[in-house]
């Protein structure tokens, strides 16, 4: 089996590794969530697009959506007036629509001049109009029935191509069932570049009769008005909603074909492209590096701010762990000095009844005064043991709060003057007044109460010059409390000392002690007086005296 | 009685009258109002002793006799694959019959004997359809319609019920929807209309040809109704130069009215009633706060005396009539009512079935007349349903606009208002301008109003509710089907903060596609439309503050739509489209859309789960939780 070695140790090292780690683990953790930082920011650079490309082009799916579907809710009904106020409508909403072209058709099984024509099925124009921003009021109307001949091949173009999808519809349509969705956006929808076309979406009971008049040979049909709108969209006036301004400086609408300039190399880009009939254009997002960095140092700050925080609290445990130890190292140096300085205390006397032993050993005979001398000596010397044995035996009690206070009537003259004829039976010239001021008697603990008393008056005795052993004991009753105050003549304490004179071991190096006090006194005091409920206080100055206040509560 | 017994009966008394001011209200199962009402068309035989009626057999729609005296019936026909549409009398021991057309789009008639017996099957082409005239067998031949010359309009046949053997006998110059033939079995009288202008055509005997005698356009009416006794002149429903339709004798030589026979200061005449012995009309029915009679022949007042004094407290309506026999149907506001045989010589009643043996009369809710002023000083009548048991105070409403527009609220079991009034619901129906019975100057102020005063009409009677404490405001709902509809949506869309939740039943929600729906490309439609509705050319603003497709930024209130897909008068498209603009706001929004369905629910599972969803979603916004 090992045998642990207790011993002091060293902790210097341990904290100095502790600090080196979490130094270095501080120095990782801001390096990796820079990184990871730095990842999120690029990551949403080529994510956050989507966004913006929604927020920018939702005007112009509101517009696709119901705007123009809103044609068919007019079931074909639509003429050069109540069009025009449908397009002014649309031309003030939506910027982006730059001009529309309004075909008033017609169907029917009628020869038409102007249209389309498959089978015994035509779709005929009664009018183009016409609208926009730019558009003259004069040069609205483009086309008229009552011109045949003069509608030009570019502004029947859209014309032809939605006319032809419906055509080739009802060519092969099944008219028992439903239209669905897809079938609407493939024949009522006309989508290419830069243009939409759309005709007023046809009811069953139209599908039918139009497929009649395409397939049966029949008298001269009435005429079925059809809605047919172009719209010209420019992408260039959609407006570009940077919805993430942290990370993109620059978002422009641009031709798909359109490539990154090699001049400015420090230019990130990322592009996505615009829906449907903007499909040949997209949406170019550019920042440069460091508007790109800066993001990333805004986004970094509380995450290293942070990091330097638990670092910090790490660093204050440390600190405060180290203190302590340094504490308890003191206080471990200090009870080893007691133990050294007990030892010397005891050395003494039982030095003294060892020579005295001797001497009584050795001597053939002893005279009477020898006799008396040697048993004075053997006496005083162990009541100076027993004494010492006594004070270190209450302290220990005291501070294990192992005994209890007696609460006895204790007068105070006759009390204070018993322990002051003592010391003065052994120390003939230690002059010690005494006054009493507001009480005779009050409870409290007479044993505790004189060590107190001994112990002061003692130290006055000590710590003073051989010819100003003078000590000036006042009791005066103060509120609910009573007040000894031991003033003295002696050497006084320092003011750098008078913090510590009250702490176990503690001595004031002098010429007055080297004969060997433990310094248990005060601190025996004080833990006296706590033990009581009172208060110790000193105040000294150096060279001319002390004055000791013990308080102590009237009321138990 | 001991006294004990005496005390405690005192106060068992006591406690059930205390508890009988607040009965609990048995709530109906939603099938017990829709599923099982029977409408038997009882038809009679000409001599009185036999009865024939439709029932279903296996789904479809099969003919039944049964003896006036005995329930014991006879099923004639076991079809499974299309129904009876209508069925005839030709004679007394020989039914004429018309099937539905079946999948390979023929209409089968046939002639059958009452016991059964000698099925004989009347040739004729696919898509043509025949159709009886008049049953009075004269020689063995009744008259009969057919479109087999061709198929855009009916001439007139001679059926021989013995063999089924047809022989043209009235050439249709082309223009003429309706025949009238007269006692002797003769056709001399025509009604044709373009649907919108009506013209009446006759010629004096049959080697003639058929004059137009008269025209009239769709704000007034002159409906013949056949011939008097002297073949000059007709009896006729007119409005022409009066308000109110009244009967008439119109001279078909001179083509003008030639004499009033009668007519009420207060109400259009509905009904006229001939009489089954000489022919003649016995009497004329109108509504006013219910249904009123006059009598033009002392038998038949004799004859509703009588009944009313066996069946107090009853409508009573004649349904078919033999010489000596009536069939009636009796029926209150609170009772579906009952199918009866009457003697007239006899004067005694034998009850034969009933309508719907499911409802509990007593459970059911009274039906009150009530009117109302509108803001511009036009009076509104209208009926007000509350539910049982519950003070006429702080109620939750339905609001009912009734279809049509050209049609109105009667007196009578309503199983959709007794549904709801049995669910704890005030019903609320009323007769906007543009409803009928009221004359002609009451309908046509309906003319181009569909979105303004006719809406304001019916706000006008919640406003009269909340007046009066009937209603309370914050339990408000609307709902209406096929106009009735159209106006719910429209009623959310000007009131949005009175109404807590609407329900369409194939309400129209475009009336430029509603307008579409007609041949607007014949003139004559497309002036009746323009006046009538709107002109979608010049009244397009009108037209779109009056379309709830274009009013969907004005709606914040929870909508349920229930729609057929194949409902002529709407586009499914934009009803689809509809909704979803609506669910984009966030609106609350229950769509029932059956794919298969006309405008009316014919589906019975499909009815009943439209009326459970309607009564939840009422439930959910109208009644506190």
């Amino acid at each position: 089996m090992k045998t642990r070695i207790l011993s002091y140790r060293k902790n210097f090292t341990l904290i100095a590794s502790f600090v080196v780690l979490i130094s270095s683990l501080l120095i990782i953790a801001l390096y990796v969530s820079y990184k990871l930082t730095k990842k999120v920011v690029e990551n949403e650079f080529s994510a956050a697009k989507v966004d913006v490309l929604e927020k920018t082009v939702l005007p112009y799916n509101v517009f696709f959506q119901n705007k123009v579907s809103e044609i068919s809710f007019y079931q074909g009904f639509l003429d050069s007036t109540s069009a025009t106020q449908y397009a002014n409508s649309v031309l003030n909403k939506y910027p982006f629509v730059e001009r529309i072209l309004f075909y008033d058709a017609q169907i029917s099984n009628r020869d038409v001049e102007d249209g389309l024509r498959t089978l015994n099925f035509s779709l005929g124009i009664k009018g183009l109009y016409q609208y926009g921003l730019n558009v003259n009021k004069d040069s609205t109307v483009l086309f008229s029935a009552d011109k045949p001949g003069s509608l030009s091949l570019s502004n029947g173009d859209e014309f032809n191509k939605i006319g032809l999808k419906l055509a080739s519809y009802l060519s092969n349509v099944d008219t028992t069932k439903l239209l669905s969705n897809d079938q609407i956006f493939n024949i009522f929808y006309n989508i290419s570049h830069n243009k939409i076309t759309y005709m007023n979406v046809l009811r069953r009971e139209d599908i039918k009769v139009y497929k009649d008049l395409m397939f049966k040979k029949m008298p001269p049909s009435p005429f079925y008005e059809q809605d047919i709108f172009s719209f010209e969209l420019n992408p260039y006036k959609l407006v570009v909603k940077n919805t993430y301004p942290q990370l993109y400086q620059n978002v422009v609408i641009k031709p798909l074909s359109f490539e990154t300039i090699s001049d400015k190399p420090n230019l990130v880009t990322t592009e996505i492209a615009l829906p449907l009939a903007f499909s040949n254009f997209k949406l170019y997002l550019s920042s440069d590096r460091k508007f790109l960095d800066k993001e990333i140092r805004r986004r970094f700050l509380p995450v290293g701010l942070g990091i330097f925080a638990v670092y910090g609290i790490l660093l204050i445990l440390i600190f405060l762990i180290s203190r302590n130890l340094k504490v308890n190292q003191k206080l471990f140096s200090l009870q080893y000095d007691f133990i050294n300085n007990f030892t010397h205390e005891f050395k003494t006397p039982v030095a003294v009844i060892k020579i005295a032993g001797n001497n009584i050993l050795n001597a053939k005979d002893l005279s009477d005064l020898e006799r008396k001398r040697y048993g004075k000596i053997l006496d005083e010397e162990a009541d100076k043991l027993n004494d010492l044995m006594n004070k270190l035996l209450s302290f220990t009690q005291i501070e294990n709060r192992s005994i209890k206070v007696k609460n006895e009537e204790i007068n105070v003259e006759v009390f204070s003057q018993n322990i002051i004829d003592a010391f003065q039976l052994k120390h003939p010239e230690y002059d010690i007044q005494l006054n009493i001021k507001g009480l005779t008697v009050f409870q409290s603990d007479p044993v505790l109460l004189s060590s107190i008393f001994y112990n002061l008056i003692e130290n006055a005795y000590k710590y003073a010059n051989a010819d100003n052993k003078f000590l000036k004991i006042s009791i005066v009753k103060d509120k609910k409390n009573i007040v000894f105050s031991f003033e003295d003549k002696g050497i006084g304490i320092d003011a750098s000392e008078l913090v510590h004179i009250f702490k176990k071991f503690y001595r004031i190096q002098s010429r007055y002690n080297q004969q060997g006090s433990v310094g248990l006194g005060l601190a025996f005091c004080k833990e006296l007086v706590t033990f009581m409920n009172g208060e110790i206080h000193v105040k000294s100055k150096p060279g001319k005296g002390s004055v000791f206040v013990v308080t102590l509560p009237l009321d138990k | 009685m001991p006294y004990w017994i005496k005390k405690y009966y005192l106060i068992t008394v006591l406690l059930i009258a205390g508890c009988s001011t607040h009965p609990v209200v048995e709530v109906l199962p939603v099938d017990a109002f829709f599923k099982n009402a029977q409408q038997f068309n009882y038809r009679i035989s000409p001599n009185g002793k036999a009865l024939a009626f439709l029932q279903t057999y296996k789904g479809k729609m099969n003919v039944f006799v049964r003896s006036i005296d005995d329930t014991t019936r006879l099923q004639l026909t076991k079809f499974e694959d299309s129904s009876i549409r209508d069925f005839s009398w030709v004679g007394n021991n020989r039914l004429f019959c018309e099937k539905e057309r079946d999948t390979n789009n023929r209409c089968g008639a046939f002639l059958i004997n009452k016991d059964g017996t000698n099925y004989t099957s009347i040739k004729s082409r696919a898509g043509t359809k025949l159709s009886i005239l008049d049953n009075s067998v004269h020689a063995s031949q009744v008259l009969i319609t057919s479109n087999e010359r061709d198929e855009s309009f009916f001439d007139v046949y001679h059926l021989n019920i013995e063999n089924g053997s047809k022989k043209l006998f009235v050439e249709n110059p082309g223009n003429i929807l309706l025949w009238f033939a007269d006692e002797k079995g003769d056709v001399n009288l025509g009604a044709g209309s373009d649907g919108v202008n009506e013209t009446i055509y006759y010629r004096e005997n049959i080697e003639e040809k058929f004059k137009a005698i008269f025209s009239n356009n769709f704000k007034s009416t002159l409906k013949p109704l056949g011939f008097t006794k002297n073949k000059r002149y007709i009896y006729a429903l007119s409005d022409l130069n009066r308000d109110k339709l009244a009967l008439v004798e119109f001279d078909c030589l001179e083509g003008k009215e030639s004499k009033l026979i009668y007519q009420h200061p207060d109400a259009d005449i509905l009904e006229v009633l001939t009489s089954g012995l000489n022919k003649e009309p016995a009497l004329v029915a109108y509504d006013l706060d219910r249904r009123q009679r006059h009598f033009l022949n002392q038998t038949y007042k004799e004859i509703y005396e009588d009944i009313s004094d066996k069946l107090p407290n009853q409508e009573i309506k004649i349904i078919d009539i033999s010489e000596r026999n009536l069939i009636i149907k009796v029926y209150t506001d609170r009772n579906p009512g009952a199918f009866y045989s009457y003697n007239i010589e006899k004067r005694s009643l034998k009850k034969l079935s009933e309508v719907n043996p499911e409802i509990e009369p007593a459970n059911m809710c009274s039906m009150q007349a009530i009117s109302y002023q509108t803001k511009d000083g036009l009076t509104i009548h209208g009926y007000l349903t509350l539910p049982l048991g519950k003070k006429k105070e702080n109620l939750p409403c339905v609001i009912l606009p009734h279809q049509g527009p050209s049609q109105r609220n009667v007196f009578g079991f309503l199983p959709e208002v007794q549904f709801l009034a049995n669910r704890g619901y005030a019903v609320l129906q009323m007769n906007y301008r543009g409803s009928t019975g009221y004359g002609k100057k009451f309908e046509n102020a309906g003319f181009k109003q569909w979105g303004a005063k006719m809406q304001d009409d019916i706000f006008d009677g919640v406003a009269w509710l909340i007046k009066e404490g009937i209603a309370n405001p914050s339990q408000i709902g609307v709902f209406g089907y096929g106009f009735g509809g159209y106006a719910a949506l429209n009623q959310v869309i000007n009131h949005p903060d009175t109404y807590k939740c609407a329900a369409s039943y194939s309400g129209y929600i475009n009336l430029f596609t509603y307008i579409k729906g007609y041949p607007a490309h014949f003139k004559p439609y497309k002036l009746m439309l323009n006046e009538m509705i709107g002109d979608p050319e010049t009244d397009v603003d009108y037209l779109k503050s009056a379309s709830p497709v274009f009013q969907i930024e004005k709606i914040k209130t929870p909508i349920l739509i229930a729609q057929g897909g194949k409902d002529a008068k709407v586009n499914v498209n934009e009803t689809n489209q509809f909704v979803k603009e609506l669910r984009k706001k966030n609106i609350p929004i229950k769509y029932i859309l059956n794919e298969n369905e006309t405008q009316l629910f014919k589906n019975v599972d499909n009815k009943i789960r439209f009326y459970t969803e309607l009564v939840d979603f009422l439930d959910q916004h109208l009644k506190p939780h």
